[in-house]
């Protein structure tokens, strides 16, 4: 019973930071309908932002957040005005960013490992606290749990974005019905350059945190953390930012109980889990019902 | 080191005239401009590190010969220069594949050399075999590739994984640990190794209280490590790739969770990176297997001795070598000497003279040794322990006996 509540606790965080790390995907999805398939490259990027601020500047790795959104700023918005309007003009945005994001990613995971090599990376293992915290008897690192309460922090304040300014306001017009937004005189391609900037920023305020869950970052890993998080926002909601949590909630209790009692299969968590929404609920578990006329 | 590398030719050269005196050598005019040695490398990926290791120490070998003038060819009866071909697989099988065969069908590569690693060297071993060519294995020691007699397979830089974890399974038997806990890897090298610890075990009578396969991509062992406490091991023994034992060490250390016995088997190959990474504390009293250069071997037959090596790589490249330096180095040896052997220059003699070699060289890795199926038996390891000294570890050998250099520390003080 007490592994059965130590899997489920974990899973619990572990999800809730694993929508951290997906839930920009998610919304750069959900505003421009672009597949951004170099969304792991960016969680790589905040990690070796992260990296960086202890190693060559000797602060605490919670200073590679503000440094993340500010990568987020420098690199999203000339490439948001560089590519976004050129592909939204195209006959099949979706297929089209897919290639292009795909190149993207390429590039970054080349250039990162031209700079910092194929090694592997980590962070101070006691900057975050070199204890454990307990809930239910059950404990974590401390790592785990500042790496919890910065997810939702910025899960948080996503939702306050979205239900309180004007800006989440047009944000979630454009997520119902781009055409219709633009009808109704909202500045889609601001509104559109502002979310694909939230998104990078929040993919890079994860990926400070990555080397503190996973062990370790390396310009390799940004591929699987793309495959994870397009798992986790099918599970939740394709479009819907905020049905990542839940994705993510039932992307880390899974592969917690798998690690728990089958940890051969473990990894297919994500994909098994995948398949089942797509054939049971394509819209996710948090999307609304499609109607054919 | 030219010095070393001229011995080594000098040696083939009389091996050549002893074994085939005068005897009809091919004829020079025949000869090509270069040996071509096709290899590929993973820049990117679960093996990058491990795969530019093993690259970079084959690629100072042909810099080191190239500049001696090239190998001795017994089929020509001259030097020769060495060209290595490379491709990137980039740590996939799939891509591999491909470029194993670009290696063997367009570039017509004279020699074929692995990839770092049994899952790169997998897609390889029926390539090989099905174009009729020898595959020189650095460090693909998946028992699955030595189960029949072969001609075009010669592990070279590793002994096979089925023998690794002898030492150590004699080691916790000796110890008298009778509560063993096996996390590996589902993958060739780390199951096999981890089948014939059990094995070994079992007939020890002591039968592991947790054994379980992980995904080879498996970073998160916080609720892995909780299971297993909960078995109440003594000893825990991981068998994975590099980033699986950087993170499998700093989640066990960031856990509160102590064992009197760990075991993972990438600090005793790629020390510096690991203490960089992991941290020289949460390494402290971890065991693992050690291998050159943090072992050394004097009394070589064919090519420099460790500390020669290790002297003249640091001089040359400007850091000091890891294991998979010296398995890439040691790989080029080899295949120096099999050339410096090998009456003709087929695929076939190149392999007879691999057979002709094992049991009679020593180079810096220890006995040259292969079976019949290509499997490497020599080379063995240790088992060893990591003891804090100052900032960082040192290497103690702790079992078999005749090769120890101190006692291990059991059980492991909390850290």
């Amino acid at each position: 019973m007490a592994l059965l509540e130590y899997a489920i606790i974990g899973g619990i965080l572990y999800g809730i930071f694993f929508s951290l790390v997906a839930i920009g995907l998610n919304l750069i999805f959900g505003v421009m309908r672009i597949i951004n398939l170099a969304h792991g490259q960016f969680v790589m990027l905040g990690g070796f932002g992260a990296y960086l601020v202890t190693s060559s500047l000797g602060l605490n790795p919670i200073f590679g957040v503000p440094l993340a959104v500010l990568g987020g700023i420098a690199i999203g918005y000339p490439l948001y005005y560089g590519v976004v309007p050129r592909l939204q003009r195209s006959r099949d945005p979706e297929m089209l960013s897919f290639i292009l994001f795909f190149g993207v990613a390429q590039m970054i995971e080349a250039v990162m490992t031209l700079l910092f090599g194929v090694d592997e990376r980590s962070l101070p293992g006691e900057a975050l606290g070199s204890g454990n915290f307990g809930v239910l008897g059950q404990q974590f690192p401390d790592s785990w749990w500042v790496a919890v309460a910065v997810s939702l922090l910025c899960i948080g304040g996503l939702w306050l974005y979205f239900s309180r300014t004007r800006l989440g306001y047009a944000t979630r017009a454009i997520i119902a019905n781009r055409e219709e937004a633009l009808a109704t005189g909202i500045n889609v391609n601001r509104v559109s350059a502002i979310a694909f900037i939230i998104g990078l920023s929040l993919a890079g305020i994860a990926g400070v945190f990555v080397p503190y869950l996973v062990g370790s970052i390396s310009p390799s890993d940004g591929s699987d953390l793309t495959t994870t998080s397009f798992a986790i926002i099918i599970i939740g909601s394709l479009g819907n930012p905020l049905g990542t949590v839940v994705g993510g909630l039932v992307f880390g209790v899974g592969t917690m109980l798998m690690q728990t009692f089958y940890p051969s299969w473990s990894n297919l968590v994500p994909y098994v889990l995948l398949v089942l929404i797509v054939l049971v609920r394509p819209s996710g578990l948090l999307g609304k019902a499609v109607r054919n006329a | 080191m030219i010095k070393a590398l001229k011995k080594a030719w000098l040696a083939s050269v009389m091996t050549a005239g002893l074994v085939l005196p005068g005897a009809a050598m091919a004829d020079t005019a025949t000869a090509p401009s270069v040996i071509k040695i096709g290899t590929l490398y993973a820049s990117t990926g679960n093996f990058a590190i491990a795969s530019k290791g093993q690259y970079e120490g084959l690629e100072y070998w042909a810099k080191e010969v190239n500049a001696d003038g090239g190998v001795f060819v017994k089929a020509f009866n001259k030097k020769i220069p060495v060209k290595i071909v490379a491709y990137d697989d980039q740590s996939s099988t799939s891509t591999a594949t491909t470029l194993y065969n670009q290696l063997i069908t367009q570039d017509h590569v004279d020699l074929l050399v692995a990839d770092f690693g049994s899952v790169l060297t997998s897609v390889a071993v029926p390539l090989a075999a099905e174009h009729k060519m020898l595959l020189i294995d650095p460090t693909g020691s998946g028992a699955n590739f030595f189960t029949q007699k072969t001609n075009y397979l010669a592990d070279v830089s590793i002994p096979s994984s089925t023998v690794w974890p002898l030492p150590l399974a004699h080691f916790l038997l000796d110890q008298h640990i009778k509560r063993v806990a096996v996390i590996y890897d589902s993958n060739d090298f780390d199951a096999s190794q981890a089948e014939t610890l059990k094995e070994t075990l079992v007939k020890g009578g002591v039968t592991p209280v947790y054994y379980h396969g992980v995904p080879t991509g498996e970073t998160n062992y916080n609720v892995l490590l909780h299971t297993i406490a909960a078995r109440r091991p003594e000893a825990l023994i991981e068998f994975g790739y590099p980033p699986n034992d950087i993170a499998f060490l700093r989640t066990l250390s960031s856990s509160g969770l102590h064992f009197n016995m760990t075991f993972t088997i990438f600090p005793g190959q790629l020390m510096k990176m690991m203490e960089k990474t992991v941290g020289a504390k949460a390494m402290a009293y971890t065991y693992t297997y050690p291998t050159p250069p943090l072992v050394a071997t004097t009394d070589t037959t064919y090519g420099p001795d460790t500390a020669t090596f290790v002297k003249d790589y640091t001089a040359a490249k400007n850091e000091a070598p890891n294991f998979l330096n010296v398995a890439g180095f040691n790989t080029g040896l080899i295949m120096q000497d099999m050339l410096g052997q090998a009456p003709q220059f087929t695929q076939l003699s190149f392999h007879q003279a691999l057979m002709d070699m094992s049991g009679k060289t020593k180079t810096l890795e220890g006995e040259f040794k292969i079976n019949e199926n290509g499997a490497q038996l020599g080379e063995l390891f240790s088992v060893a322990q990591l003891i804090p000294s100052g900032d960082t570890n040192k290497i103690v050998v702790v079992y078999p006996e005749d090769k120890a250099t101190g006692k291990p520390v059991y059980p492991a003080p909390k850290q």
